[in-house]
């Protein structure tokens, strides 16, 4: 039934979901514009008592924010692709092909998942360190590209793709390849869209491996510069606020363009 | 539902599930075995991983057999470290807080995410456009900035108590009470991961046909029952992966309660993660052996929990290879 | 099938190398005594804008006055600080020179990581630190860091209006705590509160070290680091003025910022603040008008009587790598920086409003003329709070969480005070056995 009554529900429950998670991105963006002790008072105002532009003009000719801007986003797509690479050809391995050992090296892959971050962070700057890997790009993204999650995530989803067109394609004489990339992958786009995006969010708001592995101006990224706007002694929120909102700009832009590949019809069609 | 009907529908599930079983590794004909194949596929990944992860962890293992120091010679300790974590109230009861964290913020944030996604399915196309991008951007905040915002909302004068106050109750002191410490910072948490949740399970929901619902519906099916006796059994292998990756990750959390509260107050919202960051915070070799070997008796909760909850679900495609 | 196979690994092969000549080669350094120019490394713990400013300016000046050293500075956040050093220390890439807290000595010293600096210093120099200030750096005779600033962690600061318009007088501040806490009922009214405190066991614990020295005479352990001492009487009259403040509402309940952050007191929210001489800084750059407005006076001690310890000396100092292989050049921007002649130290306090103390007698007398250090609000601190400070403990942290913890539990719920104290003294006598803690005290 789509009648009014329905479509009027429709429209408030979207607005309502828009309102309950747009209102304190909107207070982020608009706290840019106030002053520095003003963005925390404590009678809670949305609107700037004066509209200070200063902040976020600040911030927009800020040579290295801006560049620490361009090197992130750069880096979060080569990150994006060599973590997609990585996970879905180990996820296809798994969920179709047999080969010796197979169970052993799942269960290395899978045992990754739980690991807290803690447990590791000291020995593997270790390695990163002893295989001369500091300040450079390859530091953050290559350790971080392999996901058991994310492969796991692939693997189900593989799974569930029946095995006629598979069966058919190495009949006709396709290698294990072709039917990864001219079957699997262009009916995966939703998952890699999804997938796609939590990997260029994980490596956009990264924040300890950074600062722990890059000193080099050059190649900074956009976290640790917003953790330099904070201190204990007194922090300039509405810097801070004018910051996090043009940083998150790109990642919004990302967003409106990939959105729409995740719709229907993106299967083979279902049963036979 | 008429039980002719309920019946076609369940032996639909069963048939599709039954294409998946069809699949066992004693049924793989010769022909399609690639060990090589197989090997240059996971290459990447598992020399990734072992290099930067398995690797790494060993050495932990062994490192946390000694008081470690850079400076001096490490002292060899054995178990040590292992009694001294084990035996600390403040270790279990981070675990119980984290554990807590996980049972507010995992259940919830799936719920919410599943009727979103459901409704999201119902909609046109671009109020869906509309409303995917919506949900995703949270995400785009980082949890510092999260963390700032709810602290507002949480203030005694603000949003939430104004909230309170139109219906005429009483303001609280949501971050500084004991009993309302946890869940007020458990709200952010659900905040910035619902979008991924949702979308997940869109794409979940999308590859199930509509043809199920439609002749459901044909039947007189309601909304739950449309949703209990389709939806959920259908999105099962997603449902578990959600549980156990959220699990795994509420757990860990670590931002939001250094922010919010500190691990206050009287540690009830100190997870684990926080209570390693802060036994590392004085840097002597006591310290740096103790929180390490705290965190690697994480590791094992976690990989036990995770493993109950896979058996739990019983989900046989999950666990075996 | 083969060329795909051949493909992929090539591409495999290419991912790797270009992974690996984006490393680099680590040129060699430079050895210490060959004359070529040696690249010494100075890490600053990230602190409001005008320290960092001080340090680049002055790092930038040593650089192209010589060049035979070339110092790098990194600043590093305060959050990530312990993982960032520890991680550089475990790789044999600590830095050369880092700031120390003075808190950190005592810690650092007996593990090694810090190097004395009685050889590569001048004797003058260090000679020139006030003789209580030295102590602070000196474990068995030796000096292991270099003194830059102190501040005094305990101050209070209160609004002279509202003050007067409460009906009290702003000349003569509370000088107990049971004064205090007339005065935060009389200013608690509307939305605004009596004062800003520390509300949470991190900030607690290491706030009111000040305190406890005044109430017991001692903190949490005794001398010799082999007992806990929570279950003397006197911490519980402590949590009990705590708890006060707290239940009766005479501070925020739900406080948005840190405790060290002077952002409520600014805004109005309360009438006073209980905070460190850092935040006159704050206020003379950020609030000028509120500063009209603003006396400050040494925080109320238990007794009243007069010059009595109520704040710890904390403050920040220069250290160099024990493992340094330029001792003689980090010693020498040391000491070019901190110790050497009086101009940029002078410049140091001038730009932070005074807010910080000297730890130099030469330095000292050199203020005197400057115009801003006669401020009285300065003279305050300094005559009243800083000459009475006690060195901040040397002990773990975990000790003072334990008293930290068991304030907390004071002022959040209603539970017996003997107990939670007993609770807090099993909890230190547990730490010194796992630590062995014993006898280790460094500066006995």
């Amino acid at each position: 039934m789509h009648g009014l009554p329905r479509r009027v529900a429709s429209a408030i429950l979207v607005g309502l979901i828009a309102l309950s998670v747009l209102f304190p991105l909107a207070w982020m963006a608009i706290a840019g514009f106030k002053g520095r002790n003003e963005a925390v008072r404590s009678v809670f105002q949305f609107f700037p008592d004066v509209w200070r532009f200063e902040n976020y003009a600040a911030i927009l000719s800020d040579g290295p924010f801006l560049k620490a801007l361009l090197v992130t986003f750069l880096g979060a797509l080569v990150f994006t692709a060599a973590s997609l690479t990585v996970n879905t050809f180990a996820a296809y391995a798994f969920a179709r092909l047999d080969f010796r050992g197979k169970r052993f090296w799942w269960l290395f892959c899978i045992t990754t998942m739980f690991i807290p971050g803690m447990a590791v962070l000291l020995t593997s700057f270790l390695v990163v360190a002893q295989l001369g890997m500091l300040n450079t790009f390859a530091v953050l993204v290559i350790p971080g590209a392999a996901s058991a999650a994310q492969m796991f995530f692939f693997r189900q989803f593989y799974l569930g793709f029946p095995m006629a067109i598979e069966d058919a394609a190495l009949l006709d004489g396709a290698t294990r390849w072709q039917i990864l990339l001219r079957v699997f992958l262009p009916q995966s786009y939703a998952p890699l869209v999804v997938m796609g995006l939590a990997s260029y969010l994980a490596y956009w708001n990264a924040y300890v491996w950074p600062i722990l592995t890059i000193s080099d101006p050059n190649l900074v990224q956009i976290m640790q510069l917003l953790g330099n706007f904070r201190s204990e002694r007194g922090t300039d929120w509405a810097l801070l606020m004018a910051g996090s909102t043009i940083a998150a700009l790109p990642t919004v832009l990302l967003l409106l363009i990939f959105q729409r590949f995740i719709v229907n019809g993106v299967r083979i069609a279902g049963l036979k | 539902m008429p039980l002719a009907q309920q019946q076609v529908l369940e032996a639909a599930v069963i048939a599709r599930g039954r294409k998946r079983k069809r699949k066992l590794r004693e049924d793989v004909p010769k022909h399609l075995r690639a060990n090589r194949t197989g090997y240059l596929l996971i290459a990447p990944m598992v020399i990734i991983l072992a290099v930067f992860v398995i690797w790494p962890l060993l050495n932990s293992f062994y490192m946390s057999a000694f008081e470690i120091s850079f400076y001096k010679e490490p002292k060899f300790v054995g178990l040590q470290f292992y009694l001294y974590v084990l035996t600390s109230a403040e270790f279990w009861k981070s675990i119980g807080v984290g554990l807590y964290y996980a049972v507010l913020v995992v259940p919830t944030g799936m719920l919410l995410a599943l009727f979103i996604a459901t409704f999201i399915k119902s909609l046109s196309k671009r109020a869906a456009s509309f409303l995917k991008v919506t949900v995703y951007l949270p995400a785009v905040v980082s949890s510092v900035i999260a963390s700032q915002l709810f602290i507002f909302i949480y203030q005694d004068h603000g949003v939430a108590n104004w909230l309170l106050s139109l219906i005429n109750s009483g303001p609280i002191n949501w971050l500084n009470d004991p009993t309302t410490a946890l869940p007020s910072v458990a709200l952010p948490g659900i905040w910035l991961g619902f979008g991924i949740t949702t979308l997940i399970m869109l794409a979940g929901l999308l590859d199930i046909p509509d043809s199920y619902y439609e002749s459901a519906q044909l039947d007189g099916a309601g909304y739950f029952q449309r949703m209990f006796y389709i939806t959920i059994p259908l999105l099962k292998n997603v449902l578990l992966y959600l549980l156990v990756t959220g699990f795994t990750l509420a757990i860990q959390m670590l931002d939001l309660p250094l922010l919010m509260t500190g691990g206050g107050p009287l540690g009830s919202t100190t997870t684990p993660n926080l209570y390693i960051f802060n036994a590392f915070r004085d840097r002597t070799p006591y310290a740096t052996s103790y929180s390490l070997t705290a965190s690697l008796l994480l590791f094992v909760v976690i990989g036990a929990v995770s493993l109950l909850l896979f058996r739990l679900i019983r989900s046989d495609k999950a666990v075996d290879a | 099938m083969q060329k795909k196979h051949s493909r992929m690994m090539l591409a495999a092969a290419g991912i790797v190398v270009a992974a690996l000549a984006t490393t680099g080669c680590a040129t060699g350094a430079a050895p210490a005594d060959s004359g070529e120019k040696v690249t010494v490394t100075f890490w600053q713990q990230q602190m409001e804008d005008f320290q960092q400013e001080w340090y680049k300016k002055n790092v930038d000046a040593y650089n192209a006055s010589q060049d035979k050293i070339e110092v790098k500075l990194e600043v590093v956040p305060a959050d990530v600080w312990p993982q960032k050093l520890a991680t550089a220390q475990a790789s044999g890439t600590a830095p050369d020179i880092t700031t120390i807290n003075y808190g950190k000595i005592g810690e650092g010293v007996p593990n090694g990581e810090y190097l004395a600096l009685d050889e590569v210093l001048p004797a003058a120099s260090l000679d020139d630190l006030k003789p209580n200030i030295r102590e602070f750096v000196t474990i068995d005779g030796k000096a292991y860091a270099y003194p830059v600033n102190v501040e005094a962690s305990k101050l209070l600061y209160y609004r002279t209006d509202l003050v007067k318009a409460a009906g009290l007088d702003p000349n003569s501040p509370p000088k107990t705590w049971d004064d205090l806490i007339v005065w935060a009922k009389a200013l608690t009214q509307g939305n605004v509160q009596g004062i800003a405190e520390a509300a949470n066991a991190t900030d607690l614990a290491w706030s009111t070290w000040g305190l406890q020295w005044n109430a017991c005479d001692h903190t949490a352990i005794d001398d010799d680091w082999a007992e806990g001492l929570a279950t003397d009487p006197c911490f519980q009259e402590l949590a009990n003025f705590y708890r006060t403040l707290y239940q009766d509402n005479l501070m925020p309940q739900s406080p948005k910022t840190g405790y060290s952050d002077p952002a409520p007191y600014i805004n109005g929210e309360v009438a006073m603040m209980d905070n460190g001489s850092w935040a006159f800084a704050s206020l003379k750059a950020d609030a000028p008008d509120v500063l009209a407005n603003t006396a400050v006076a040494a925080f109320p001690s238990m007794s009243g009587a007069p010059s009595e310890t109520t704040a710890t000396l904390g403050g920040w100092a220069l250290a160099i790598d024990s493992k340094t292989k330029y001792a003689q050049q980090a010693g020498d921007f040391v000491n070019w920086l901190a110790a050497d002649g009086t101009e940029r130290m002078v410049d140091y306090f001038t730009i932070s409003n005074f807010a910080r103390f000297t730890a130099r007698t030469s330095v000292e007398e050199a203020l005197k003329g400057v115009k801003g250090a006669d401020d009285p609000i300065v003279q305050t601190i300094s005559n009243d709070v800083v000459s009475f400070a006690k060195h901040e403990p040397a002990y773990p942290f975990d000790i003072s969480m334990a008293i930290g913890t068991a304030i907390e539990t004071a002022m959040k719920t209603d539970t017996d005070l003997g107990a939670a104290f007993q609770t807090a003294d099993d909890s230190i006598n547990d730490v010194i056995a796992k630590q062995s803690l014993a006898g280790a005290n460094p500066f006995k």
